[in-house]
């Protein structure tokens, strides 16, 4: 288990009769930034909130930084960072009270707290704006509020369902400029995302998922040429037997 | 704890800067009940001032014009005499003038009083405009006041003609001296002084614990349902925090915004019932029925016990809710039904209910204090004592039980939604 960050064996996942997940399995190296990649409804954000200890899966197994999941969720909770696809910030707070609200949860003291403020600052890039409450701001300067929050306290792992939907290039592009960055600094991502352009820009290795099952993972290099594609979309329409 | 203290803070700061339920807190009751106070206090001081009276005196004997003579002695009364020769005519011409009251003396009053036979004269309530009839209505009891004056005044003239030598024995031969005893102890003041403050502590309490559970269980299921509607619950579910300690700092949170509210509204009520001159001669700690402060560290505790578990249930129904408004209708279904009855406990004792419906009162947490509070003013700390054991165990039971659904992907998963969007 050594280098393994996360490791999903078999997971499944029924909601009522419908079957959300189907048997996924697939595991992230440390300091990697795996993607899940895949249509609407085809169960990344599902497996995102196993990994993030809010749903409890059906069978299966999945383990981060070698805790269960289930049996370890409060352990869990204390290493991973999870930014929803659709967030919001508490609304009557100003972004830098929200910040400091999150730093406290999360710090054993003062000064670590402080520490963390400083640099979910430093990710936001908000400035001054971060003295205005939170209802008073755009999309995007409360997507990287969240994201600033997310990482901020320097997580093990940080699992981001769909970090930059819905934004403006200007804004998608900072965001995933941070994740890079962070990247780098040793922090494991797991993202997923319908944008194939957003994966291969980030990341290392990616897990294609369709219906509930994982149909490929690999590099974005590896996967393009196995299937002879010049892009990952046509990565996908062959993996899942679309003629292109 | 230290992560308990944070969330509880951001919790209040998050409740104090919505400005829809600052309005509802502070605003409504600190502002408004004393307006509508004074609104009603200038209406009532109107009523109470000077009574216009116009007279028509049919009669040409001593009696009627002793009649007229007492009545303008009366204070606040502002006499106007009337020529007229039918009822119909004076009634015309009282309107025109503004009178409130007509009084008419008919033409055998006198002699009717002369031959021991009784008398009657008419008191017509003059309503110009549609209002609350009190100005109408104090006129009539004034100008009653005045006419019993006169029997008695004309009983003791008569029993003086026929040689009685203490006439006053006879119109008033048994005279009531009223005391009260409160506690075992006799004290020196009216049955009817004594029920009427307690009357006003009997009103208030009930009133200022239902808006206290309505407002705070609200406050809970808003709070609650805000995080599923502002998409901030998964972050918070994630966060290193146990449920247990989430849910509780909702319910601490919550409670001090409820505690804000309560001053607010007792603050208010104050203002507007003393307006109302609901405020009684004798005071409930002067006629011994006062609270210790055992007493009242006790009835906080009950206040607070009813309260957790007004908001642990609303909380709990808020789970299932997938907005604000839906939670807020569920809760209202819920939590009013079970405050409503102790409103029964405005207008009677609960040892006065048949057995059935006291047992079924006393099962409602929100009944206690309320009984509490009566309980403490006459000393009875055994059945608070069994009170407090009862709201600890109701309360903390539905405490766990909405941190054990709240631990449950239930609280993401389920999508009750009622009003439209």
């Amino acid at each position: 288990m050594e280098g393994t960050a996360v490791e999903v064996v078999e997971l499944r996942k029924n909601y009522g009769k419908r079957e959300a997940l189907k048997g996924v399995s697939f595991s992230v190296k440390r300091g990697e930034v795996f993607g899940i990649i895949g249509p609407n409804g085809a169960g990344k954000s599902t497996t995102l909130k196993i990994l993030a200890t809010l749903l409890k899966p059906t069978s299966g197994e999945a383990r981060v930084f070698g805790m269960d999941v289930v049996d370890n969720a409060s352990e869990v909770r204390r290493i991973i960072s999870y930014l929803p696809e659709e967030a919001g910030a508490y609304k009557n707070l100003k972004g830098i009270e929200y910040l400091r609200f999150m730093a406290k949860l999360y710090a054993g003291n003062t000064e670590k707290a402080e520490d963390m403020v400083k640099r979910g600052v430093e990710i936001s890039g908000l400035g001054n704006r971060l003295n205005d409450k939170v209802a008073t701001y755009s999309k995007g300067m409360t997507r990287k509020l969240l994201l600033a929050r997310a990482l901020m306290v320097m997580p093990k792992l940080a699992i981001l369902d769909e970090p930059a939907s819905g934004l403006d290039v200007t804004n998608a592009y900072e965001i995933r400029k941070t994740i890079k960055d962070f990247s780098s600094e040793g922090v494991t991502f797991l993202i997923s995302s319908h944008n194939m352009l957003e994966v291969e820009f980030l990341c290392d290795r990616i897990a294609l998922i369709d219906s509930g099952r994982i149909v490929e993972v690999g590099t974005p290099q590896a996967l393009k040429s196995k299937y002879k594609a010049d892009n990952l979309e046509e990565v996908f329409m062959r993996a899942t037997g679309f003629e292109v | 704890m230290r992560r308990f203290k944070v969330l509880a803070m951001k919790e209040v700061m998050n409740l104090l800067r919505d400005k829809k339920l600052l309005f509802g807190l502070v605003v409504v009751p600190l502002i408004l009940f004393p307006v509508l106070g004074q609104f009603t206090s200038v209406g009532m001081s109107s009523a109470q001032g000077v009574t216009r009276v116009a007279v028509v005196n049919l009669d040409s004997g001593t009696y009627g014009k002793l009649l007229v003579k007492t009545l303008n002695a009366s204070p606040n009364v502002s006499l106007t005499l009337i020529n007229a020769g039918s009822v119909n005519e004076a009634i015309e011409k009282a309107q025109n003038m503004g009178q409130n009251v007509l009084v008419v003396i008919p033409r055998d009053f006198s002699s009717k009083l002369s031959s021991s036979q009784t008398a009657s004269v008419q008191v017509y309530g003059i309503f110009t405009r549609i209002g609350a009839g009190m100005k109408e209505s104090v006129s009539e009891g004034r100008v009653r006041n005045v006419i019993n004056v006169l029997n008695r005044e004309i009983a003791v003239i008569k029993l003086k003609m026929i040689g009685v030598k203490n006439p006053n024995s006879f119109v008033e031969p048994v005279k009531a001296v009223s005391y009260s005893v409160v506690k075992g102890r006799v004290v020196d003041v009216p049955p009817s002084a004594v029920a009427a403050a307690i009357s006003s502590q009997a009103l208030s309490v009930p009133l200022i614990i239902f808006i206290m559970i309505t407002l705070t269980s609200q406050m809970a299921a808003g709070s609650m349902a805000a995080e599923k509607e502002n998409k901030t619950l998964e972050t918070l579910l994630t966060l290193p925090v146990s449920r247990t300690t989430i849910v509780a700092s909702k319910v601490f949170g919550t409670a001090v915004m409820g505690l804000i509210a309560a001053a607010a509204y007792m603050v208010g009520m104050r203002y507007y019932l003393g307006s109302l001159s609901l405020k009684t001669s004798v005071s409930l700690s002067s006629v011994g029925l006062s609270m210790s402060p055992l007493g009242m560290i006790l009835l906080a505790l009950v206040v607070f016990l009813a309260i957790v578990f007004s908001l642990s249930l609303a909380m709990l129904i808020a789970v299932f809710s997938e907005d604000v408004q839906t939670a807020s209708t569920l809760v209202s279904a819920v939590v009013l039904p079970l405050a409503f009855p102790s409103f029964v406990l405005m207008y009677t004792s609960i040892y006065s209910l048949p057995t059935s419906i006291r047992w079924l009162l006393l099962a409602i947490p929100f009944t206690h204090p309320i009984v509490d509070y009566r309980k403490l003013l006459m000393g009875d700390y055994s059945f608070v004592a069994l009170s407090v054991l009862y709201l600890v165990v109701v309360a903390m039971v539905t405490l766990y039980i909405t941190a054990r659904v709240f631990s449950t992907e239930k609280v993401l998963t389920a999508h009750i939604r009622g009003g439209k969007k």
